[in-house]
């Protein structure tokens, strides 16, 4: 659906060449949710804005639906956005219109429909976003979320294959940001949409990602299933990153108490989370264990759980056996200490 | 007491010049207004789009960009720092040759338009700068071209701002129209010159004075009032 290959950017400014992206290479599935997370400066957003060429790279290509866009100009260029919908952070609606209008804008631009056909148009997306009743309010009158709900109208006006989200609930307290991320979810099934969206905040990628993508410093340093990536970070970013929301932590693991305990890490998703695997350990192993950090919970719709556990002492022999029944049922472990 | 002065004012003999004068005074405001904003809006708009903030990232149309907003800010900025009085001598001949006379309504209009057209551009240039930067990205993520861009965003997006940018050029221009009366060019400003100034009628210069007060303080507030109404809905 989108291809970046080999794509960099780079910025002149007075204090010298800024090189905001290097050689980044991506691929986002049909129908999927794509999230590109890093923090302030990564190059997340110039990242995204390549698929519209709202930055145009200095290398590298972009391509959309097959084909290469990377040097489209003019008329071609402006079909190429009409067909790419995106929504901001700031919702960059026109605070003169009435939401009405402000939907209508992109089938105006488009000048495909005539006005009776955008009236029907329009009415059918402000339904589809849940704000037909504010259709004749201006912006400045609605609420963040409403907003952005606007701006998510406006953004599929035109029927795109494919939307683009710039920080989209950035601005957002966390219930509406909840909303949003459930509007974004739900179109993404109805419509068969796209998405793309950048964020700083690892509970959007959680959410309703598909795939994860972490920038750092214009690098992608780790891409996959965000089941995948989440649950066995490899590198210090994405930990850092994960630390931050609450998934990962070692700050439960003390110092070694000097008893012969070991301190474990066990991490699982799918239906293993469904069985008192705790239990069945315990039993077989003949080993207690006390629970120091625990982190269960559901990453989209795959429920997942990571424990942080610290055994009784225990010799060598009984830790290899307590890992081969781990293996055995597909307990992923680390030892910690 | 009260009776005298309805009388001293009721007697008063220069009541019909003065009536034509301020006509004359509204017409040329009026007129010169319209031509103003009919020019000076594109030259508003065409400095922006050449400004720094929108250059292209094509190095030749950049160019084209650069060069098109210097000369036409030099024009601006030459035609702005002349004194309108020079200006409308300095303009005799091209005023006669576009509306042939230099005098009266007519020969005020082409001067009085060639000093507030640059002011009201630049005027039109700072509010579109203040435009929030999201709008114009929005514009080009929806694919719409630059003419759609300023019509259906930039210009609704500054349309109270636009308001009342016309209203003060408008009582600028009420204050250059009646300086245009040195070298003759009709309406409330010839009179004070003619009367007060040279033949030293006091009650005949402070009636335009008051009129020009009047004059000026109707269109504020009426611009005011039209500003508020339109931002109201915000």
């Amino acid at each position: 659906m989108i291809e970046i290959r080999g794509v960099g950017k780079t910025y002149h400014t007075p204090t010298g060449p800024f090189q905001a992206l290097r050689a980044v290479d991506l691929e986002v599935a049909k129908g999927e949710i794509f999230g590109i997370i890093g923090r302030s400066g990564a190059g997340k957003s110039t990242l995204l804005r390549m698929i519209n060429l709202l930055e145009r790279p200095t290398t590298g290509r972009v391509l959309v639906e097959g084909t290469d866009v990377t040097d489209l100009d003019g008329e071609p260029l402006r079909r190429l956005r009409q067909r790419v919908g995106i929504i901001f952070q700031h919702f960059n609606l026109l605070n003169s219109k009435t939401v009405q209008e402000n939907v209508r804008l992109p089938l105006r631009v488009a000048g495909d429909l005539g006005r009776p056909d955008q009236d029907r148009r329009v009415a059918e997306m402000l339904d589809l976003v849940g704000i037909a009743r504010h259709a004749q309010k201006y912006p400045p009158q609605l609420s963040g979320g409403e907003r952005q709900r606007v701006g998510i109208a406006r953004a599929l006006a035109n029927g795109p294959h494919i939307l683009l989200c710039d920080e989209a609930t950035s601005a957002l307290d966390p219930e509406t940001t909840q909303s949003i991320l459930q509007l974004l979810l739900q179109i993404n099934q109805r419509l068969a949409l796209t998405i793309v969206l950048i964020t700083h905040g690892m509970d959007v990628i959680r959410t309703v990602g598909d795939r994860v993508a972490i920038l750092d410093h214009g690098s992608i340093v780790e891409a996959g299933n965000v089941v995948e990536v989440f649950l066995n970070p490899r590198t210090s970013v994405t930990r850092a990153l994960l630390a931050e929301s609450g998934i990962e932590s070692d700050a439960a693991v003390t110092t070694d108490a000097g008893d012969g305990s070991q301190v474990l890490r066990l991490t699982y998703h799918g239906p293993l989370t469904e069985q008192p695997l705790l239990t069945i350990v315990s039993r077989e192993s003949g080993l207690d264990f006390a629970i120091l950090q625990a982190s269960v919970g559901r990453l989209k719709n795959v429920p997942y759980g990571r424990l942080t556990i610290k055994t009784s002492p225990l010799d060598q022999d009984a830790l290899q056996r307590l890992l081969q029944g781990l293996d055995s049922r597909g307990i992923r472990h680390e030892v910690l200490r | 007491m009260i009776d005298a002065t309805l009388q001293a004012i009721r007697s008063f003999e220069y009541w019909p010049e003065i009536g034509e004068g301020t006509v004359d005074t509204l017409i040329m405001t009026a007129l010169s207004l319209m031509f103003t904003v009919l020019i000076g809006l594109p030259i508003g708009v065409a400095l922006f789009l050449t400004s720094w903030s929108q250059r292209s990232e094509r190095p030749l149309v950049a160019r084209i960009q650069g060069w098109t907003y210097n000369t036409l800010s030099l024009l601006v900025n030459v035609l702005r720092s002349l004194p309108f009085l020079i200006l409308l001598i300095l303009l005799i001949p091209a005023t006669r040759w576009l509306v042939g006379t230099s005098l009266g309504v007519a020969g005020s209009i082409p001067p009085l338009v060639i000093a507030a057209a640059p002011f009201f551009a630049r005027l039109v240039e700072n509010l579109l700068r203040e435009v929030d930067h999201g709008v114009f990205e929005a514009c080009r993520a929806l694919g719409a071209t630059t003419r759609q861009t300023v019509l259906w965003a930039l210009l609704p997006e500054t349309l109270t701002g636009l308001l009342a940018a016309i209203t003060v050029t408008a009582i600028a221009l009420i204050g250059y129209s009646a300086m245009s009366g040195v070298i003759g060019g009709g309406g409330l400003g010839d009179l004070a010159v003619r009367y007060g100034y040279q033949r030293f009628n006091t009650p005949v210069m402070v009636t335009t004075v008051a009129i020009l007060v009047v004059l000026v303080q109707t269109v504020q507030v009426l611009g005011d009032r039209l500003v508020a109404r339109l931002s109201h809905r915000r």
